[in-house]
């Protein structure tokens, strides 16, 4: 209620304004990395090989990929919005600059032309993904509908400039980009940026907040004076780049660009967002919870090959996770429902 | 309790495609509350959102305090120090209270050089802001889905407190609130006024704002048909305007053009 205060207001500690965990998602994050924990003691006593430091690397390294994805469909989903053509851009930047660096590389270790492929990738997502924000801000038109059309774009011209062909003869430092590592995998050390620079972006800074505010309310947004369109823009724009950087570490780690790659793993990044907590209905979710997400993905994959079941038991487990993910989700806004409606009445 | 000119709006006109919602329309208004009163679809929101700047109107000029301003957006109006609070509870849901109050007005602290939002900074001011108009939310943490209709019309309320808005809009900020909610949100509207603010209620209360009222403007089919004190008037005749009955105009200071 809005109640005035008594003068003498016992009723309201001045610290319970200051309590010590402020975010909405710690119970939530934490929840779900208790799910990791127990996935990961379950399959270690079940194959005691499967907690090597070998096995535990192999699981990050085949989550770098798909969770570079699921950064930036985070964003967008937590906005309200879903990019269904992260997949395909994720095949288009990697081939864009595959073509580049294989048309380009002759001899030698040719880091100049692999350092120009990253930026050549990083730009072809980037631009990819701000065309998409473009046509969803400007035309007014259902993101759904616009990435299911570039979705399909983006492949078609990955296709058309390799003649469907994967290309390869890369220089030799790309593979040991996408193979070496200092100290841990490079692949591992680009993810770990990436998961860091989306995730402060999205609960650090302005343009993280209006991601929120705008997935919340758009008139909100609106009538706060926010300039939504360059926002809408750039938003997608920042999911077409990790997934450019996504398409250059496939070509790097699998040594060969395919206008095929990332196809099956815009599923998967969508599950690691909604088993971390990021709601369809916008407004909710973090970066944490989808790092989390995307490790409890790989892990039951990883692990149900040591266990020696088929893998396709993981396609499975993931979509049973994610529909129970959903569920909870849906649960818990019913019951917050009837709690205000219970106060409002009162 | 009106004391001289505050804000001032000439030949203001409104069209939606064949409908105008607004017809050259012209007002001052001055410190203290100032009740809109009218029928579904007089124009009143479209009024309240011409001065907050979400709508742009078709013609008219504005001024404050003598000057004259461009309310072209609602940032704009907000510098000028308008701030309103919408009929439809436009917060967003998943944030919390402070993060509302601050939405779009974030302050910042630098971090090797990047702007990184300054939450203890402007928790600490919300708190503030919410003691000293005492208003009862339980914790500025709180996810503002979390709060009844009365506590989060309360932080739309603070915002403009925060922000120092010398001009408040409010349109039908009750409509959701149950009776008690109501007293205690009407209690610090009065407090604001007599600070000196100018508040600008859209309401359909009558009653309430033979009351609490200074001045009570009545639009009907998109004109103002009538304004006046609530002491030179009475519930039956401000109804009568309202539904038309009366042709006449009854302004003290300005003439309108008469009803249809
Ligand atoms: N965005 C809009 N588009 C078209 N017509 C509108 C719009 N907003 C208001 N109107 C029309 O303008 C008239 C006045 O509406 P409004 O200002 O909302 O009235 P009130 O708030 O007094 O009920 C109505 O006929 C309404 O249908
Ligand atoms: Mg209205």
């Amino acid at each position: 209620m809005v109640e005035m205060k008594e003068s003498n207001s016992e009723r309201q500690p001045k610290n319970g304004r200051f309590a010590s965990i402020h975010s909405p998602y710690a119970t939530a994050n934490i929840r779900i990395l208790g799910i990791l924990v127990i996935l990961v003691v379950i399959f270690s006593i079940i194959a005691p090989g499967f907690i090597s430091f070998i096995s535990l690397q192999s699981i990050l390294v085949s989550t770098a990929l798909f969770l570079l994805l699921a950064l930036g469909e985070t964003l967008v989903i937590i906005s309200g919005g879903i990019d269904l053509s992260i997949g395909s851009m994720l095949a288009l930047s990697g081939m864009v600059s595959g073509v580049m660096m294989s048309h380009y590389y002759h001899t030698g270790s040719g880091v100049g032309i692999a350092v120009l492929g990253l930026g050549i990738a990083l730009a072809t997502g980037l631009l990819g993904g701000i065309l998409n924000g473009i046509v969803i801000a400007n035309l007014r038109l259902n993101p759904l509908i616009v990435t299911l059309g570039t979705m399909g774009i983006f492949e078609g011209v990955a296709e058309l400039i390799s003649n469907g062909l994967p290309v390869s003869n890369f220089p030799p430092s790309l593979f040991s980009l996408g193979n070496g590592g200092f100290g841990l995998p490079w692949l591992l050390w680009f993810t770990i940026a990436a998961v860091l620079f989306y995730g402060l972006l999205l609960a650090k800074t302005r343009f993280g907040r209006y991601i929120y505010a705008y997935g919340a309310s758009k008139d909100a947004v609106v009538r706060a004076g926010v300039n939504t369109k360059r926002h809408t823009t750039w938003l997608y724009g920042l999911a077409g780049l990790a997934a450019g950087l996504a398409g250059y570490l496939s070509t790097a780690h699998f040594e060969t660009a395919s206008p095929v790659a990332g196809s099956q793993y815009l599923l998967i990044a969508v599950a690691a967002a909604v088993i971390g907590g990021t709601t369809l209905q916008g407004g909710e979710g973090t970066i944490w919870g989808t790092v989390i997400g995307a490790l409890i993905i790989s892990v039951l994959e990883n692990g149900f090959v040591i266990v020696g079941m088929a893998s396709f038991w993981q396609l499975v487990a993931v979509g049973v996770m994610v529909i129970v993910a959903v569920y909870f989700n849906e649960i818990q806004r019913r019951s917050r429902l009837a709690a205000v409606g219970r106060r409002q009445r009162q | 309790m009106d004391s001289g000119e505050v804000f001032r709006m000439e030949s203001v006109t409104k069209s939606y495609g064949g409908i105008r919602a607004l017809d050259n329309i012209s007002v001052t208004f001055g410190e203290g509350l100032t009740a809109i009163i009218g029928d579904n679809g007089a124009g009143k929101s479209t009024f309240m959102k011409i001065l907050s700047g979400v709508t742009i109107p078709d013609h008219g000029t504005f001024l404050l305090h003598g000057h004259p301003i461009h309310i072209t957006s609602p940032v704009e109006a907000r510098k000028l120090g308008i701030e309103s609070l919408y009929q439809d509870l436009a917060l967003a849901d998943t944030l919390n209270v402070y993060a509302n109050m601050f939405l779009g007005r974030e302050l910042v602290k630098r971090i090797v050089g990047l702007p990184f939002l300054d939450e203890r900074h402007m928790a600490q001011l919300a708190s503030e802001t919410l003691d000293q108009v005492r208003i009862n939310i339980p914790s500025v943490h709180t996810m503002v889905r979390n709060l009844s209709g009365g506590q989060r019309q309360a932080v739309a309320l603070a915002r403009a407190i925060h922000f120092k808005a010398s001009v408040l809009l409010l349109d039908e900020p009750t409509a959701a609130l149950g009776p008690k909610e109501t007293d205690s949100f009407n209690r610090i509207i009065m407090n604001l006024v007599d600070e000196g603010k100018t508040v600008i209620m859209v309401t359909h209360n009558i009653p309430q704002m033979m009351e609490m009222a200074s001045r009570v403007v009545v639009m009907r089919a998109g004109t103002i048909v009538a304004e006046m004190s609530p002491k030179d008037t009475t519930q039956e005749e401000i109804m009568a305007f309202m539904v038309g009955s009366y042709k006449t105009v009854k302004s003290p200071q300005n003439f309108q053009k008469g009803g249809d």
